[in-house]
Parts: C-alpha cells; structure tokens; sequence
C-alpha cells in the first residue's frame, strides 16, 4: 500500500465519500469557526476550520490559541512530503465527514457542529479504533497541534520551563 | 567547471550549471564526512552534496520551533507510512551528527561476528575496525562522561539500575569543552559536540573540498555500467522545496552516503532498485517511560545522555534492549506524554519533574526480523514501511517493563508508559497491567532515532548490494555506499561511532586505490 493511499483506501473511503454525496449528510458543511489570517501553504479554509476545531480540545492549556496551533501546523506540513500533506488534508476531511461519523461511530454531524464533549468522544472514538489507519490519524491530530502549541515560547511558563540558559557570546 | 574549495550554497550557481570533481559524495554526514576528508587528503577532488543548509552555531538558538524545522527531516515529522513509528533524522550540512545526542559506542564485536557468520561480510572485524576508531575517536575528542556529568535524568535510571543490580555505564560522548547545557539535539551553540560539521568536513574543506549545501540529488545517471553524473534539484530559501533550478555534477567515482532511508531511495529513483535494495531496515525500535518525581528532575537541561545500561542486550533467543534517557524539552515532552486536553495538561504541568527513559530494542537478528523496506513516492520521497513482528512487540513489552521497574526502585512517584491513553503505575504489584495492555501500532508511542540498512553489505551479490572490501556496489564499479544503511542487522548500540569508523576505514581504503 502506497503513502498516497493511507487514508483513501486505508478507510474504505473511496465508497464512502462516493455515497456521501447522494445521502446529503457527507456534504453537510464545516462550521466556519476558524478561520485563518494570513495566506495557507498547505491547508484550505475548509481543512483549516477543522483542525483548529481539532485543537481546541486537543490542547487545553493555559493561552492555547486555535487559530495559532493550525496556522503553525499548516506551516509545518509545507515542510513534509507530498504524500503526506495530501493526506493529512484527507484526514481531516475524514475526520469532519458527517457520514463516515454516522457509519463509523453513530454521530451523523460534522465534527465542528458538535458539542466539546461530543467532540472528545469522537477523538476517543478514533484513539480506540479497531483499524490502525483511525489509530494513527488520531496520533497524528493529536501530535501535530500539541507539538505546535508547545514549541512556542510564549508556552515555557505554563510548563515551569526556564528556557535555554544564558550562554556568553551566544544570542537567545 | 570546477568549484573553489568551501562550504557552498546550491542557490549561488547558476542554472543548469555543470560540476565536475574526482569524487562526488551525496550526504555529509557520519559516512560521508570521514571519507571526503580522507580522499581530499590524498589530493583528489571531492564534493559533497548535502540536501539540508549550512547552519552553524549562530543560528542554533536552542529553541524547538527554529531546531527541528531548520535540522530535521520532515522538520521532525518524519514516520513509517503508517505513521506507527516517529523518526527522528537530521538534515543538515553535517547530517544528523549535528543533532546526535554524542552518545558513541564502537560496534559490538559479537555483532560483527554475527555479519560474518550469517550474512557474508568479510574483512568488518575488530582488527580491522579499532585502528579507525582510535583514529575517530582521538579527532572527535570521544571520551566516557565523568560522574559529574550525569544529570537527574540519567542519575535516576542510573539509580534503578544499581538498585535492581542491573549493569549500568557511563557512555563516552564526542564534546570537547562542554557546558552541559542541553541542546545537543537543536545543533550545538558554542560548538563543543564535534560533529562532522566541526570536524571531518572543515578538515576535507581545508584540503580543498567543496561542500555543496540545498542540493538534492534526483538521480544517478548509467553509461555503459558506471554512473556518469548526478542530476540534481536546488532547493529554495525555505529549505524545502525545489527552487527549480538545475544542477549536474559528473565525477569518476560516486559515493552515496545519504543515509539509509535516503540512500536506498537513491538507487531506486535511479533505476538501481530491486534484490537487497531497501530491504532490511532497521530502527531499534523505542518505547519510552515519563515518570514524575517528588524533586526536579529538569531532564530538558544537562548532557542529553551520560548512562546506558546493556544488561538486557542479550535475552537469548528474543530480541535484546538497551536502555537509556532522552531529553524532554516542551515539545518533545508534549509528543512524549500521551493523551490529549486536560489529562495532557496536567501532565505537562509536572515537566520539571519528569524524567524520560527510554527501551530501545535490538531488532534483525532473529530470520523472521526482516526490518522496514524502502520505496519511493509517486513524488519521488522516499516512505519507510515497518510492521513490527511479533518478537519486537513482545520485547518492546519486555523492555517498558524493565524501564516501569527501574524507574520505580530508583523513587518515582509513578511511571506512565506510552500508551494512550496512559498507564499508570505506582508500585511494582501493578505491573500485571502490561499484559492486558495493547502493544500495537497507533496504540503506543513507538519511535527511533537510529536508522540502519537498506544498501546491505556482503560478498553474495544475491544477499547484498555492496561489496565486504570496500562498499562498492556489486555490478555499478564506480558506485560506493558509506553510511548506516550498509548494516545488515540494528547494532545494540547508539549508531553514529560504528559509521564514523567504518567510514574512515573505506576512506583510507579508497584512496589507496584511487591515487
């Protein structure tokens, strides 16, 4: 099995986003909560929105900005490979897809028009999954934005973290 | 044309320019390195092509959100195709040896017996081996970490060691003046690691090399059974992709040491694929434990690695671990700790009392241990598939309950394994826990920083792609491999010394025959 088809065939997706447009409920749209400031690399508005909503139950920290932690993944995924931003996107679209939430796990609303507690189930729903391809694209929504969130400074304080040390010489 | 000896930048020539050298090595990292100073010595011209940029001490900044996307693969987002295993690989003038965190080891004699014995290697002995490491050693200022440089990390798996009578060492680390900061991992900031991009690449430099950084080799191109020239894309002010403009580079002899996830995918996109070709990957596969003490552990500051211990290298008939610690900034520490939302946050909030220690299993010694296997993307990446066997899983579970008893000798509070969401222990009489628990892609955290194999050495050209005397590939005769992937199995210990050495024995080698 090729990268390329990760998500695509990994999910029986290709039946499944197929059928979606006939029932309506794989069309039903993403909620435009977030969106982003400046021009995406990677990302469209669609993906973006996601994630971001993917973010905001993944990192619960003190100062933990959506909208910051996708524009920071988005600038991340430019720096992987093709294969892997292609499917990223359909890991999202995935994640979002009312139907492939209603056959899946029972829930047939995008993920952003649900409620955070419901949100956090499908997370669940996805790190308990019996088919490693839901298992690893849980892993990596989850690493992804907390990767982006704590690799800022603005985060140090929040982890008792003293930052680098004064070094002669060295510039911080 | 020629190039004028010196750290280059690809973006400076023109396009479509022609490069000629005697020798042209692609990657300059632990295999590359040695080997363009050993045969500029000599007076041949080398170059050497590096995909990563020049960056040197003033712009490491010890700050995760500059580090890994400016000296990482994938900016640190490297993975098996299944994302089941995170890797982490340098990318940079100097390789991966610029981020090592400078543990060195020489191989283990008994597996260069074993590369003899079962996989047709001839000549890779100690005896002829510990003349190089002496060499390496001496000029990489290789020596054992004194007590006092073991900090609270290491400290507290040295301490479950000997209190469980687990042989444990102090490791020898490549540093020279070191402060003991930390940072290892984002690229030394008052370059005290000696890395090759402080070492054997100024030495080659200063003879007249020239190091070509952000250029990406696309392919090796055949005439008449040899390689004529290297086809090569420049890569842009972001560091990743193409700019678009062209270079070639034509030399005699060509020396792949682009790593073994690079290398192989090197040859494949090169028409040079098939038999061993990517076969044979190995990762020493890693799982981790995060445990919380009642006094600071601040396992983000300190030489990243001063203690390992090999008392399980050797479990018979199952797959061998080693142990030792990671450093766990907060970037590191939020992909380390498990879960997600509030759960994670409590976590994270603990930091300073965290210590990371780490199991990493001995993988490809066993026949039904065949490692990962290289291919190349429709877009030309190379992706790395490995699904660990059976074996593996049950000494990944071997090696995090060694790690969960260690940990707890030594005073933890509790230990938490990778699994998502987490397993806690706080006493020894829970640990029957692990055998309920999954140990299954996606449902822990496994991940490596050593890549072996893919471009196997051995005399049976059915069984390898280069050659016992001196890495040549078995039918292409001015194509070498120098670097980690010739390895026919994992090592059992930290790569980077068994690649520098070999290295420096093949460029002597090579430059006997080829002045």
């Amino acid at each position: 099995m090729t990268r390329r088809s990760f998500i695509t065939r990994g999910l029986f997706g290709g039946l499944l986003l197929a059928g979606a447009g006939g029932l309506g409920l794989g069309l039903w749209p993403t909620r435009a909560g977030w969106q982003p400031r400046g021009a995406l690399k990677v990302l469209n508005q669609r993906q973006f929105a996601v994630l971001a909503a993917v973010a905001a139950r993944t990192v619960r920290a003190p100062g933990a900005d959506p909208q910051a932690i996708a524009e920071r993944v988005d600038a991340t995924l430019a720096f992987t490979t093709d294969e892997a931003r292609s499917d990223f996107g359909q890991l999202l679209m995935l994640f979002e897809n009312a139907l492939a939430g209603l056959v899946l796990d029972g829930r047939p609303r995008p993920f952003t028009r649900l409620q955070p507690e419901e949100q956090d189930a499908v997370l669940d729903a996805w790190r308990e999954s019996r088919l490693v391809l839901r298992r690893s694209g849980y892993q990596a929504l989850r690493k992804l934005t907390l990767a982006a969130h704590y690799s800022s400074p603005d985060t140090w304080p929040s982890v008792g973290y003293g930052g680098p040390p004064q070094i002669s010489g060295v510039p911080t | 044309m020629k190039l004028e000896p010196g750290f280059k930048d690809a973006g400076t020539l023109a396009d479509g320019a022609e490069v000629d050298a005697d020798v042209c090595i692609v990657g300059s990292g632990a295999g590359g390195s040695p080997v363009a100073a050993a045969l500029q010595a000599k007076g041949l011209s080398v170059i050497v092509l590096e995909e990563g940029g020049h960056h040197t001490k003033p712009e490491f900044r010890m700050r995760e959100d500059q580090a890994y996307p400016m000296l990482y693969q994938q900016a640190g987002q490297r993975a098996t195709k299944d994302l089941g295993i995170s890797i982490l690989q340098g990318r940079a003038v100097g390789g991966s040896t610029v981020v090592n965190w400078t543990t060195s080891f020489r191989t283990p004699e008994k597996v260069l017996e074993h590369w003899r014995a079962v996989h047709g290697v001839s000549g890779l002995t100690k005896a002829a081996l510990d003349p190089h490491w002496d060499a390496v050693e001496q000029r990489l200022s290789i020596h054992q970490a004194a007590p006092e440089d073991v900090n609270r990390n290491n400290g507290t798996l040295q301490d479950g060691c000997k209190a469980l009578g687990y042989a444990v060492e102090r490791t020898f680390r490549n540093v020279k003046g070191c402060m003991k900061s930390g940072y290892c991992g984002m690229g030394c900031p008052i370059d005290a690691k000696q890395s090759m991009l402080v070492t054997y690449l100024p030495d080659a430099v200063a003879r007249g090399a020239t190091v070509l950084a952000r250029c990406r080799v696309d392919r090796l191109v055949s005439a008449a059974g040899k390689i004529e020239r290297a086809e090569c894309s420049v890569i842009g002010g972001d560091g990743y992709a193409p700019a678009g403009a062209r270079l070639t580079v034509r030399a005699k002899h060509f020396i792949l040491s682009a790593g073994a996830i690079n290398s192989p995918a090197i040859l494949i996109r090169s028409g040079l694929g098939g038999g061993m070709v990517g076969r044979r990957t190995f990762l020493h596969p890693v799982v981790g434990t995060a445990a919380k003490w009642r006094e600071p552990i601040e396992a983000y500051y300190g030489a990243p690695q001063s203690v390992a211990s090999h008392a399980f290298a050797d479990r018979g008939a199952e797959p061998g671990f080693f142990l030792e610690a990671a450093p766990i900034h907060p970037m590191l520490a939020a992909l380390s700790i498990s879960g997600y939302g509030d759960g994670h946050r409590r976590a994270m909030a603990d930091l300073p009392n965290i210590s990371a220690h780490l199991a990493l299993v001995i993988d490809g010694f066993h026949p039904s241990e065949q490692g990962g296997t290289v291919e190349v993307a429709k877009s030309g990446a190379p992706l790395l598939g490995y699904d660990l066997p059976p074996r593996i899983w049950s000494a990944l579970k071997e090696g995090l309950r060694t790690l969960i008893r260690i940990d707890l000798a030594a005073g933890a509070e509790w230990v938490a394994s990778g699994h998502d969401p987490p397993l806690q222990f706080a006493s020894e009489r829970e640990l029957g826990r692990l055998d309920e628990a999954p140990f299954a892609s996606g449902k822990i955290a496994v991940f490596s920083a050593h890549v072996m194999g893919g471009c196997k050495v051995g005399d049976d050209p059915a069984q390898s792609v280069v050659r016992s005397s001196d890495l040549r590939h078995h039918t292409v005769e001015n194509l070498h491999v120098c670097d980690g992937s010739i390895f026919p199995t994992s090592l059992g210990v930290n790569p980077q010394e068994s690649i520098y050495g070999i290295a420096h024995l093949m460029g002597e080698r090579l430059a006997a025959a080829w002045t």
